[in-house]
């Protein structure tokens, strides 16, 4: 099941890319696209994204095991969902892996951004490098890490001042550590990208006037560089926010949601009920909750943030 | 954290496949016609034994008309897979199973064929193959399936050279094993190897202690609906001797960071860090194929320990009796699907199977074992086997496929401390039987 989902992926940059308009050709709208143009991907759409979820939406009023014939059931899915304290737990887990991965992913990869957008030696090598992680799949990484930290012949048997007896995967504190880590591990590069890209596009002019006023590298950083990124961030957040709330691989092959349900997030936790206990009913209620619980967090960010301003960082610039 | 939302996809998958399979539903109900292209369609588990399918495939071949086509798919998939597929028109007409459980909602949805006729026919389909092998895919009180594979006990290994050099034999009764965990430990190593970050090792030693304290009885009630089994004093007793063995350290500390499938217990064994490992035995092909070497010199096994005032027979086995071959009811081809199935107690299927390690449970069997690759391995399996009064089936396995997630997370919980005795057995009652 988990394969095809995870390999079977279309060059999805950030989203938000296609609204913005290509600047109006100066008097004449030859070339400008029209309506028509959006007919294939509007259908598209509407067949493999709108479709389902309205289909999902019916079935979480039924009860479905796949075999037999789906028998309407009325509230009951929703009900049972919200006396379920485990949906209550998935709830609190995807939430503080969510805030793990933008705290611990924001900060580095702006230092790394930054860094890698400057002119120093061997910079373009090991920018390669740190890249390398996002190459691989969420599947390969967990695998390879799950490996890796095997307590009796993996890095926590070498270096048991840190890891003790190594039971990474035996405690809910520790499991979430490394659900985290992974995390961190794979992604870091690519919002490294969004905050290099963004980092080489600030006006050097306005470095140039600030060392004539005397500020030193740090001023610099915060009061030029750390503000002109202010639209990629809000980008990067984004996209982890949306991306922390439906992690789904790394729990699926880290740690099956265990111990017991210590790391079940909301998003293993539709899997383990639609795809392991063949009940899809739940299953759906927990995904329906999911596209509201990410379209409203996701709503909130743009808001807040003012992003859907879309305010320039040029501005009073040139 | 992650570059893209998947969960749409996820979605749209699943509800794509809603839709297919409603349509299709309602296109032709239960009974509905299967596209039918003149042939058989077998559908197996996608792994090393599928060169044999093909080859008896093959031999079926030559000499039917209505000729059999080998569909597999790879092994982790394959029971979400059958499930969606069951149902519709792609549907095959033989399907591989564990039986027990794993075929109950399918009979209960009416799509399987009772082989009662073929058997009346053929008495042989039932007649060669070991009794308490054979009614592992008997639903209420009609067989479904036919054995295909090899059979799969849970055996107590271990390595010769770690027990030696503690002083330990390898035990025959509870407490000797018990004895032998406290040496073992002071000897420095890991008494017991547990791939507890898999589970369903974990679950083996549930199985066992429950058989040999209880009988086979207790988990029959528990099954068949009846939940105060879980609450019995002899449940309990079991339970308790689980804490006991846990609590004193048999496993060691981080068993639930430890996987089979990776190989890490595995190699715990090999490399000597360990001293036991229980597992279905398929463990010799397995330490043979990672740790040539040990596999050949110092990997023992035994029967699991018998428990001094149990109920069961100490000379009860747990694992999977074996896989069997159920028949779609909505299949065009059943005489052909009769012929095809009777290959399964033929002399080639044996010596194939023998071949590459697996243990068929034929009656003919016996008479092979001696030319077989592993003879004396082979021969204490057959011999456990076919003494076996009760031939208990995986937990999970025997419960419905959609009760083993919540099954395992409770198994996994009270052997870690989570649950106690009281939450274990609310878990287990919990669990739907049907």
């Amino acid at each position: 099941m988990t394969t095809h989902l995870t390999s079977a992926r279309p060059a999805a940059g950030p989203r938000k890319e296609s609204r913005r308009r290509p600047p109006a050709s100066s008097a004449t709208t030859v070339g400008r696209p029209s309506f028509a143009w959006a007919v294939p991907a509007a259908l598209f759409f509407a067949l493999f994204a709108i479709v389902p979820l309205i289909m999902v939406a019916v079935l979480s009023f039924m009860s479905w095991d796949g075999i037999s014939s789906p028998e309407f059931v009325g509230m009951d899915n929703w009900s049972r969902l919200i006396d379920d304290p485990v949906m209550l737990k998935s709830i609190w887990l995807t939430l503080l892996l969510t805030v793990l991965g933008v705290v611990l992913q924001t900060p580095l990869s702006i230092l790394l951004g930054v860094w890698a957008a400057g002119h120093q030696r061997n910079r373009a090598v090991l920018s390669v490098i740190y890249f390398i992680p996002l190459l691989l799949s969420a599947t390969a990484v967990s695998v390879l890490w799950r490996a890796l930290l095997d307590p009796n012949f993996g890095i926590p048997a070498e270096v048991t001042w840190l890891f003790g007896d190594g039971n990474l995967f035996g405690e809910q504190s520790t499991a979430i550590g490394v659900l985290a880590f992974v995390s961190t591990w794979q992604f870091t590069p690519f919002h490294t990208l969004i905050y290099q890209g963004a980092a080489r596009a600030v006006p050097q002019v306005l470095y140039q006037a600030a060392e004539i006023d005397g500020a030193g590298r740090y001023r610099q950083f915060f009061h030029i560089t750390l503000p002109q990124l202010r639209t990629s961030m809000i980008t990067s957040m984004i996209l982890m926010i949306v991306g922390g709330l439906t992690t789904f691989e790394t729990v699926l092959i880290l740690t099956q949601g265990g111990p017991g349900t210590d790391t079940t997030i909301s998003a293993y936790y539709m899997y383990d009920k639609a795809f392991k206990s063949f009940d899809y009913g739940i299953g759906s209620a927990i995904a329906l909750a999911l596209v509201v619980a990410a379209t409203i967090i996701s709503l909130i960010v743009v808001r807040v943030s003012g992003y859907d301003k879309m305010r320039s960082s040029m501005e009073g610039v040139s | 954290m992650k570059t893209r939302a998947r969960l749409p996809r996820l979605v749209a998958t699943g509800a794509t496949l809603a839709l297919a399979l409603s349509l299709s539903a309602c296109g032709d109900g239960n009974g509905g016609a299967s596209s039918d292209d003149g042939k058989i369609h077998v559908l197996v588990y996608g792994d090393a034994s599928n060169k044999i399918e093909q080859q008896i495939v093959d031999t079926f071949n030559k000499t039917s008309d209505v000729k059999a086509v080998l569909d597999t798919i790879p092994g982790a998939d394959y029971q979400t897979k059958l499930q969606t597929i069951i149902n519709t028109p792609q549907a095959p007409d033989i399907f591989y199973n564990w039986g027990g459980g794993s075929i109950k909602p399918f009979v209960k949805a009416d799509l399987l064929l009772p082989l009662d006729d073929f058997i009346k026919k053929d008495p042989g389909l039932k007649d060669k193959f070991l009794p308490s092998v054979f009614n592992s895919a008997v639903v209420d009180g009609k067989p479904y399936g036919i054995p295909m594979r090899g059979t799969q006990p849970v055996l107590l290994f271990h390595n010769k050279k770690v027990l030696e050099d503690a002083g330990v034999q390898p035990p025959k009764t509870w407490d000797e094993l018990l004895a032998a965990v406290g040496k073992l430990k002071d000897a420095g190593v890991t008494p017991i190897a547990l791939g507890g970050g898999d589970v369903w090792p974990t679950q083996m030693w549930f199985q066992y202690l429950y058989d040999r304290i209880a009988g086979p009885e207790l988990f029959a009630k528990a099954i068949g609906g009846d939940k105060s089994a879980w609450e019995s004093a002899d449940s309990k007793k079991a339970l308790d001797m689980i804490s006991e063995l846990v609590d004193s350290g048999a496993f060691g500390k981080n068993y639930d960071s430890v996987k089979y499938t990776n190989g890490g217990s595995v190699q715990l064994v090999a490399s000597g860090k360990a001293g036991f490992e229980l597992m279905g035995s398929w463990y010799y092909s397995q330490q043979l194929t990672d740790h040539k070497e040990f596999a050949e010199k110092d990997l023992g096994y035994t029967a699991f320990p018998t428990v001094e005032g149990g109920k069961g027979d100490p000379g009860n086995v747990a694992g999977n009796p074996n896989n069997y071959y159920s028949v779609m009811k909505k299949t065009k081809h059943p005489e052909a699907a009769a012929e095809f199935l009777k290959l399964m107690y033929s002399d080639e299927f044996v010596k194939a199977h023998l071949d590459i390690g697996n243990l068929p449970t034929t009656t003919n069997t016996d008479k092979f074992i001696d030319s077989s690759a592993t003879p004396e391995y082979t021969r204490f399996q057959y011999d456990l086997v076919s003494d076996a009064p009760n031939f208990q089936l995986s937990w999970d396995q025997a419960y419905p496929q959609k009760a083993s997630s919540d099954m395992h997370k409770a198994i996994q919980q009270f052997f870690n401390g989570q649950l106690d005795t009281d939450g274990f057995i609310k878990a287990m009652q919990a669990l739907p039987t049907e």
